[in-house]
């Protein structure tokens, strides 16, 4: 019986303290501070986690950082985790509401029009960077969408300048030469359109319905937006520019000249597959253009098509571009650090973006670089980024403001309605009515 | 060496003791440990399993959920006529193309905020080579790898079934594996089949259904009928096929066992198992003994503890055996030394009350042997005194002196005759009393004797003392000790020459 108790009490005992020594393995590395300005973590991995989209441009192009950063800096992890715009716009307003920076990543890519609703939103939700870089090393457009009340919170990453990518084999087919295709006007772009199509049987470029990318490069080539100078006052109903862009919109579906997508691959494929003669995006398509190889030589790029009736309109525009964020949260030193020594002063990196994945940047400095003169096989020689850079400079400055979408979303269901039939007057002044209920 | 072994058994009745109570202490230690550690594993298992069939149950809800809302995706899309005229009709104008991609892009987006379910691809494909994915990351590639997939050709065979398979990041071109549901798409209440519905899943979101049930040694594990793991909460497992855990799934399953041990992965594990019948898997939840025993059991404290339990009790143990035995060992060493020594050797009285018994007896020995020796030497020096008494009163040496020099007068004064008759008697004398051994001598002797004894006398004193003997004759015979009469005779003699004694007579 005393055995038994016994048993029982040692038994109790080795199992108690089996239970209770379950100690979680921390390896927590004291930081010592060095000599100097500055306090280094001694030894102690430190993790970088960066959200991104677009696998073969934003994420590509973060890998090329993370390897550049990783050669002096072999303490730190960068975790690259690639979801859609959409998710990561979805998370963030989610993770940033509820007033937490948990789980979510310390550095962060948003397009430049969603900027400013984001900074204005979060204020002291995203580091300041103004020590970490200089805005004045960037493209001066960028610097509207990426600072705040004179506080730079985005490393400027890249150029969303637009450009007409044009098949010369398929306009050749219909007598027309890359030439003809310079600084036209959309009017002259539908009628070498219909020609086209009429020799080849192709589409002259596709469209998605929900997406009106198209109209925002239209009315940015006339220095207009959806919203007033402002950012904030919807612009719909007497914008010269929009109603033009809506006419020439329609005008190009009435031409029976676009192939309608419904996403990203399929218009991805649209081109890749030759179906459509010319791409009218931003200069971030290239490596997807360049992804078939069997289309070398056979690609060109010319300015971006004008609108006909809008006297402000240039032959350049933008789509797109976005800029990576650091948020406030425990990393924050050290993501700033690797964006700073990366992508935000790196002239070597920016060569290597575009050599490897035609990333056109926008820092200055990496614009004198070799990369940018290059002349491009694919494009029959022609010096893509040179002249990228070119019209980098003619793109008229607009303040993106804070319901780029919101608004687009609206006019997504009008431009249904016009292309209907409904007047245009109408159909913007419903569009107007709408933004101003919700934007306020 | 010789010391040492000596010490060795000088001690061993401690060592005997020492190594009975190391090794029950030892024993009993590592027993108690063992069963305890072994029923306490088996109730782990036990409970394991329990709770981790209750887990998985768990798990399968959550699975079902997922499934129920692909379910309801399905269905939506099915009732969509937008998606069907988008997925059946032909190519028209760029307008009416327009409009038809417009509202099947709206349907699709209400299908999908409708049911809530974020972190799910969307894809349809139409017998007209039309397609639409809801989110790219999902699948980068064209759709026409998707269509001549052989997901596709199983969903077109069983159109009413949704059916799960796992896609490598490979196909696609994506970043992660994903869980793809497959379903071809027939108007309700139709056989003809217009296109097929795909919904993916990146296998990290579809792992967070079961994610936080498992811990490092407990890892659930999805595998197909082929063998394939499709999701898991070691990553580094998807993709890669395992026919035993498929064999321990079945088995388990098929005999409707609680759990089965087994070994996998090179390690012992506890397996539990369930048939997902929506998705064609099986769950299995793989405990590894050693690790989550090893979590429940620290074997490291415990051995830790026991042995510092056993220390501690083998250290008490040695401490107090060599105080029980430490008195003991001094008894041994002192009673060794008396045979050899001396008998002062007095016990400390002290330790246990044995020892201190044993160590009184023995002190109360010693005091005995002591007495008896003390008497025995005052004996023997006592008989030796009586025996030289005995030898100086047989012969008192001024006699023989006296003598002496009365033969030295006697020769000076050249009496020769005397000194020789003197030195005669003198002779006999001594061989009578010295060299004459026997105890007794008879009446007649003693006379002779005494006779030379009073001619020397008369020597000394001179002849003015007459002695005359009344003997009866029948005593002559008779034994006396020897010199018996003759201190009578000296004392007579001496009170003569002193006190002028006349005569002296005995009788």
């Amino acid at each position: 019986m005393k055995k038994k108790i016994s048993a029982v009490l040692l038994a109790s005992l080795i199992l108690a303290t089996g239970c209770s020594s379950k100690a979680p393995d921390t390896t927590a590395s004291p930081t010592t501070a060095t000599g100097g300005d500055k306090t280094e973590t001694k030894a102690e991995t430190k993790e970088v986690t960066v959200w991104a989209w677009d696998k073969n441009f934003n994420i590509a192009a973060m890998k090329l950082a993370q390897e550049a950063y990783a050669k002096d800096h072999p303490d730190v992890k960068i975790n690259i985790v690639e979801y859609a715009q959409d998710d990561i716009i979805q998370k963030l307003n989610t993770g940033l509401n509820s007033g937490t920076t948990t789980g979510l990543p310390n550095v962060v890519l948003i397009e430049d029009y969603r900027a400013q609703s984001f900074l204005k939103a979060y204020p002291d939700s995203f580091q300041d960077l103004s020590s970490s870089i200089k805005a004045s090393d960037f493209a001066d457009y960028k610097i509207g969408p990426t600072s705040l009340n004179g506080k730079q919170y985005g490393v400027p990453f890249d150029s969303g300048v637009a450009g007409l990518y044009v098949r010369t084999d398929y306009l050749e087919q219909a007598g027309y030469k890359v030439d003809d295709m310079k600084n036209i006007d959309w009017q002259k772009f539908i009628e070498i359109g219909k020609a086209v199509k009429a020799k080849t049987g192709k589409d002259m470029l596709t469209q998605d319905p929900n997406d009106l990318g198209l109209i925002r490069m239209m009315i940015q080539s006339a220095g207009s937006w959806y919203l007033k100078s402002d950012g904030a006052t919807p612009d719909l109903k007497d914008n010269a520019a929009l109603k033009d862009a809506f006419q020439t919109y329609k005008e190009l579906m009435n031409a029976n000249i676009v192939k309608i997508t419904s996403d990203w691959n399929a218009f991805v494929a649209g081109f890749n597959s030759g179906d459509v003669a010319t791409v009218p995006t931003g200069n971030w398509i290239t490596p997807s253009v360049k992804a078939k190889a069997d289309q070398a030589g056979k690609w060109a790029v010319v300015p971006f098509p004008k609108l006909k009736n809008t006297s402000s309109s240039v032959n350049a525009s933008n789509l797109g571009g976005s800029s990576w964020y650091v948020l406030n949260n425990p990393g924050k030193e050290a993501a700033a650090d690797f964006l700073a020594k990366t992508l935000g002063s790196d002239v070597n990196l920016y060569q290597k973006l575009v050599t490897d994945i035609g990333v056109i940047g926008t820092l200055k400095a990496a614009a004198s670089g070799d990369a940018y003169s290059k002349a491009d096989d694919y494009f029959g020689g022609q010096k893509v980024i040179s002249d990228f850079a070119n019209w980098t400079t003619q793109i008229p400055k607009v303040n993106y403001g804070m319901h780029t979408y919101a608004i687009e979303d609206i006019l997504k269901v009008e431009m249904q309605n016009y292309l209907k039939g409904t007047e245009l007057d109408k159909v913007l002044n419903d569009a107007q009515s709408q933004a101003e209920a919700q934007v306020k | 060496m010789g010391a040492w072994t000596r010490r060795f058994t000088e001690q061993s009745l401690f060592n005997k003791m020492f190594m009975v109570t190391v090794l029950s202490i030892l024993s009993v230690t590592v027993l108690t440990t063992w069963v305890t550690v072994q029923m306490s594993q088996k109730l782990f298992v036990q409970t394991f399993s329990i709770t981790n069939s209750k887990i998985i149950e768990q798990i399968k809800n959550g699975l079902e959920s997922f499934h129920y809302a692909n379910v309801n995706i399905a269905i939506n899309v099915a009732q969509s006529g937008a998606i069907k005229s988008f997925l059946t009709e032909p190519d028209a104008d760029s307008l009416s193309n327009y409009k038809s991609y417009y509202s099947m892009v709206d349907q699709m987006k209400r299908i999908q905020s409708g049911n809530g379910t974020k972190n799910i691809g969307i894809a349809v494909l139409g017998a007209n080579n039309r397609s639409y994915i809801s989110d790219r990351t999902y699948w980068y590639s064209p759709m026409e790898e998707l269509l001549h997939s052989s997901f596709t050709q199983n969903a077109w065979k069983q159109p009413g079934k949704i059916g799960y398979s796992l896609i490598g990041e490979d196909m696609g071109d994506t970043t992660e594996p994903r869980i793809l549901a497959a379903k071809a798409l027939n108007a309700p209440g139709e056989k003809e089949i217009y296109g097929t519905l795909y919904m993916m899943i990146k296998e990290s979101d579809f792992r967070n259904v079961y994610a936080s049930f498992t811990s490092a040694g407990n890892d659930v594990m999805i595998v197909d009928t082929t063998g394939t793991i499709v999701s898991s909460n070691r990553s580094e497992l998807i993709g890669t096929k395992s026919v035993p855990l498929l064999e321990s799934a079945e088995h388990i399953t098929q005999q409707g066992l609680a759990n089965q041990e087994l070994k996998m992965f090179g390690k012992d594990v506890i397996a539990l198992a369930d048939y997902l019948p929506m998705f064609d898997f099986y769950i299995v939840n793989v405990i590894d003994k050693e690790s989550t025993l090893g979590h429940m059991l620290n074997r490291k404290a415990i051995f830790l503890i026991v042995a510092a339990i056993a220390a501690t009790a083998l250290l008490l143990v040695y401490i107090f055996t060599r105080r029980v035995t430490k008195s003991m060992r001094t008894l041994v060493k002192k009673m060794s030394n008396v045979t050899k020594k001396n008998f002062h050797n007095y016990m400390a009285v002290g330790g246990s009350y044995e020892t201190r018994e044993l160590s009184n007896a023995f002190n109360y020995m010693l005091d005995e042997l002591n007495d008896y020796l003390k008497r025995l030497v005052e004996t023997q020096n006592e008989q030796r005194r009586a025996e030289l008494a005995a030898l100086q009163q047989q012969i008192n040496p001024h006699f023989l002196y006296n003598t002496l020099a009365s033969v030295n007068i006697l020769v000076q004064r050249g009496s020769k005759e005397k000194a020789t008759e003197t030195i005669h008697a003198l002779i006999s004398l001594l061989q009578n009393t010295i060299s004459n051994v026997k105890e007794t001598i008879s009446v007649k002797e003693e006379l002779v004797n005494l006779k030379h004894y009073v001619f020397i006398n008369q020597i000394r004193y001179g002849d003015g003392i007459k002695v005359d003997y009344f003997v009866p004759p029948d005593c002559m015979a008779a034994q006396v000790p020897k010199l018996i009469l003759q201190p009578f005779m000296e004392n007579a003699f001496f009170m003569l020459s002193t006190k002028r004694i006349a005569a002296i007579s005995m009788s």
